[in-house]
């Protein structure tokens, strides 16, 4: 009996032990209240006067966010912003935080942030290639977030950020940046696919293009801002434009658009809408968009197709001499969403107008690859990843050098077009 | 403990060797592999698989005239209490080396990916508590026990090799024979360091008694070992190109980062820390219950349990040597697994070599018993 009270008692004992252990618990070295944080949804870097970086950091105000400010609801309402933001000079990314956290309220938590922004100029020095090694190091920066650089200073572009249709701002950026599966005008540019690229020998990194929108009205509006004069239009399409010159008015000001090529750690160049489409189409990652190309019987008329991506590119990478030598073969398919002029695009005369189309997208695919290869001296579409098998070892793949051979690149672009849908109509009477 | 009354079947002893084996996957296993054969780290994956196999085959089959006993009781038939006592020290040391680096490596993995703020010596002093809970509970309530948790730990690895897939780019696997043939077939044949936890095998062997069990857990445990290895350092070397693949010191915790299903489901790494955890539990548990259970052993104590605490405090100070984390890395992967072969497969083989050879000549009355 007496020995049955001892297990009692002891299994007593051990039930006390945990409860308290779990108190304990609470309370322990790395405890901390989700509320007691300042939690960055997105970071910028410049060129700083004082100190070598000007760090702007934009944090979410949850009081605004939940619905609890003045303006209740779904709160963002005049007066309640969801977001604020913050500038500060800084010898590199973690003493800016030692710095911020010292007057912020609340530790600064950067596991919720969504996007860094570099200034061109940090982007052409090669100091924002190293900031994202840097960053990759941290805990708290997840390799998901996108990299942009900004046309003008980061603090510009994320003071502008102001999410009028989204109680959250987190998810705000989310969206925007996600925007390219149905656009074609920017690109999934992680931070993990950034730096992969920097390190590698087959193919180079590139960053989503930002900018502010200077334009206060519409008698502003001018081509000269886009980019299709250079491609011998007179009219620009959608895709003419780079971020911060887009035509346009309104609260929205903040820009996303084309994309920023680097060479190595370098900038190179930029890309506009419809060179960023070509990039998407020739990685295989483009999802569909909304393409205006000019009518093939009227030129002063436009076609509309829904373009998405069929199949995934096929490569074919060779070296010919001592020239690489690239066949690109594309399969796409379009929708007919619009036909300005009274031609049977639809049905007899579809063949018309699908090898238009071809004839169209291997321009701007061949005009696209010949510029980054030639202008940029950049393979950003990884075409050395694809002859890297004809290599027997990894010696002998860096002595050949790829990235700086692909200068002198030929390209053969070939792309078949299908029409498969009309729209809600199947011929056009009204001819 | 007496092994004659206390037995397991041959799912408890795959469970362990797999856990055991494997646990090196959430440790370093796929970037040692980039570092050593860079793009063709998946190639010396399947590589020192099979060589581990043909290995065991012939351990199994030197075995054979040994049933039910373990290599200190081989030991001791070959050379009486010196054998026995020493290759009872050489398995300690082997096995009590390998446990307290491996357990500053969690501790230290642990408070740098979690718990950032807490002193080393508090979060090691969780896992010392778990060790010293399952040595109590016995190498049988262990082995169970693993038994349960090794499907989700299975499961969960599962998800993350296929949610980092939209992540790989096959392109990465090449050029094919990456740092060159003679680093994955000549230098790289010291790389059956990784199979060394299957010497648990040759300890445990009076738990499961039959060569049969010996022969399906042995071989099952190392394919399966083999396989998942290969696995996570194909898609480790997809997704992280080299030679950015030599950077990460936590290979499948970074690749358990990028996973993203859409808004819903991300941050996928705190099922990470679960598995990971659980399995380092196991890991250190039965690799510690080894060491008391040999150090009884070879001193013929009768009983392991009140070598328990002093044991842990041994392996606690020890796991506290190194001066950090970089240099636990290192005495793991470029020391310990250069030699770490040398107890489970070389000294193994020789001690039931010459074993066999005792037998033989003592049957045809050369060798008086």
């Amino acid at each position: 009996m007496k020995i049955k009270n001892f297990f009692e008692i002891k299994k007593l004992f051990i039930i006390l032990i945990s409860f308290f252990t779990l108190l304990i618990q609470t309370g322990c070295f790395d405890s901390r209240e989700i509320d007691d944080q300042t939690y960055v949804i997105a970071i910028g870097f410049d060129n700083g006067k004082t100190s070598k970086l000007r760090m702007t950091l934009q944090y979410a105000i949850p009081i605004n966010i939940g619905g609890g400010g003045e303006s209740g609801g779904g709160g963002g309402g005049e007066g309640s912003e969801m977001v604020s933001t913050l500038t500060l000079e800084c010898p590199s990314v973690y003493s800016g935080l030692n710095m911020v956290n010292n007057f912020v309220g609340k530790q600064v938590n950067l596991s919720h942030a969504k996007v860094i922004v570099f200034s061109e100029e940090l982007a052409k020095d090669g100091r924002a290639a190293m900031l994202a090694r840097e960053i990759s190091r941290g805990r708290e920066f997840r390799p998901t977030m996108i990299i942009a650089v900004s046309e003008c200073s980061p603090e510009e572009y994320l003071k502008s950020i102001k999410p009028k249709q989204e109680t959250d701002p987190a998810k705000y950026y989310e969206l925007k940046f996600r925007s390219y599966k149905y656009t074609g005008f920017t690109a999934n540019t992680q931070l993990h696919f950034f730096n992969s690229c920097l390190g590698s020998y087959g193919i180079q990194p590139v960053a989503t293009l930002v900018g502010v929108g200077g334009i206060e009205d519409t008698d502003d509006f001018s081509i000269e801002n886009s980019t299709a004069l250079s491609k011998g239009r007179t009219m620009a399409l959608e895709g003419d434009y780079i971020a911060g010159n887009l035509p346009k008015v309104g609260d929205i000001k903040g820009e996303a658009m084309g994309l920023v090529v680097f060479n190595g750690p370098h900038l190179a160049g930029k890309l506009d809408g419809e060179e960023t489409c070509m990039y998407l189409i020739a990685i295989g990652e483009f999802n569909n968009n909304y393409t205006t190309f000019i009518d093939p019987k009227r030129d002063d008329l436009y076609v509309v197709v829904r373009l998405s991506q069929s199949r995934k590119p096929e490569y074919d990478v060779k070296m010919v001499g001592d020239i690489p030598e690239i066949g690109l073969s594309l399969k796409l398919e379009c929708d007919l969403l619009s036909v300005q002029s009274a031609f049977n695009y639809e049905d007899t005369e579809r063949e018309v107008l699908e090898q238009w189309i071809e004839k169209s997208l291997t321009e701007s695919m061949t005009r696209f690859l010949k510029r980054t290869a030639q202008e940029m001296n950049s393979d950003i579409c990884g075409f050395g990843t694809k002859i890297k098998s004809k290599f027997a070892t990894q010696k002998q793949w860096e002595e050949f050098e790829w990235l700086s051979r692909y200068k002198d690149a030929r390209f053969n672009v070939k792309v078949d077009v299908k029409i498969r849908r009309p729209g809600l109509n199947i011929r056009n009477t009204q001819g | 403990m007496d092994s004659s009354r206390l037995k397991f079947g041959k799912a408890e002893m795959i469970g362990l060797l797999i856990n055991t084996i494997s646990l090196q996957i959430f440790l370093n296993y796929p970037r040692t592999m980039a570092e050593h054969s860079g793009t063709a780290g998946w190639i010396l994956s399947i590589y020192t698989g099979i060589i581990v196999f043909i290995i065991f085959a012939i351990i199994a089959k030197l075995y054979s005239q040994f049933e039910g006993k373990d290599i200190l009781d081989v030991s001791e038939y070959l050379a009486g209490n010196t054998g026995r006592i020493f290759m009872g020290v050489a398995v300690m040391l082997h096995t009590s080396f390998a446990i307290s680096i491996i357990l500053r490596e969690f501790s230290e993995n642990m408070k740098t990916i979690s718990l950032t703020s807490s002193p080393i010596s508090y979060v090691t002093f969780f896992f010392i508590v778990c060790i010293m809970a399952a040595s109590y509970f016995g190498i049988e309530s262990l082995a169970r026990t693993n038994l349960i948790i090794q499907p989700v730990i299975t499961i969960a690895f599962i998800i993350i090799m296929i949610g980092a897939l939209p992540y790989a780019d096959i392109n990465n696997l090449f050029p094919i024979w990456g740092n060159g043939i003679e680093n994955i077939f000549i230098k790289g044949i010291k790389n059956i360091s990784s199979y060394s936890a299957i010497i648990i095998l040759f300890i445990f062997f009076p738990f499961i008694r039959t060569n049969k069990i010996f022969k399906i857990s042995g071989f099952t445990g190392i394919i399966l070992s083999a396989i998942f290895f290969t696995i996570s350092t194909i898609t480790y070397t997809m997704v992280y190109p080299y030679p950015e693949s030599m950077e990460s010191f936590l290979p499948i915790f970074r690749l358990s980062r990028l996973i993203n299903f859409g808004r819903f489901f991300q941050r996928i790494e705190s099922v990470f820390l679960l598995i990971w955890a659980s399995a380092a539990f196991t890991y250190l548990s039965a690799m510690f219950f080894l060491i008391v259970y040999i150090f009884a052993k070879t001193f013929k104590l009768e009983y392991y349990k009140p070598l328990i605490l002093p044991f842990l405090i041994i392996i606690f100070t020890a796991s506290l040597l190194p001066g950090s984390l970089v240099e636990a890395i290192n005495l793991e992967t470029v020391y310990f697994r250069s030699v770490a072969w040398i107890v489970p497969f070389g000294l193994t083989t020789l001690v039931l070599l010459l074993a066999n050879l005792k037998k033989k000549y003592s049957r045809k009355g050369i060798i008086r018993k």
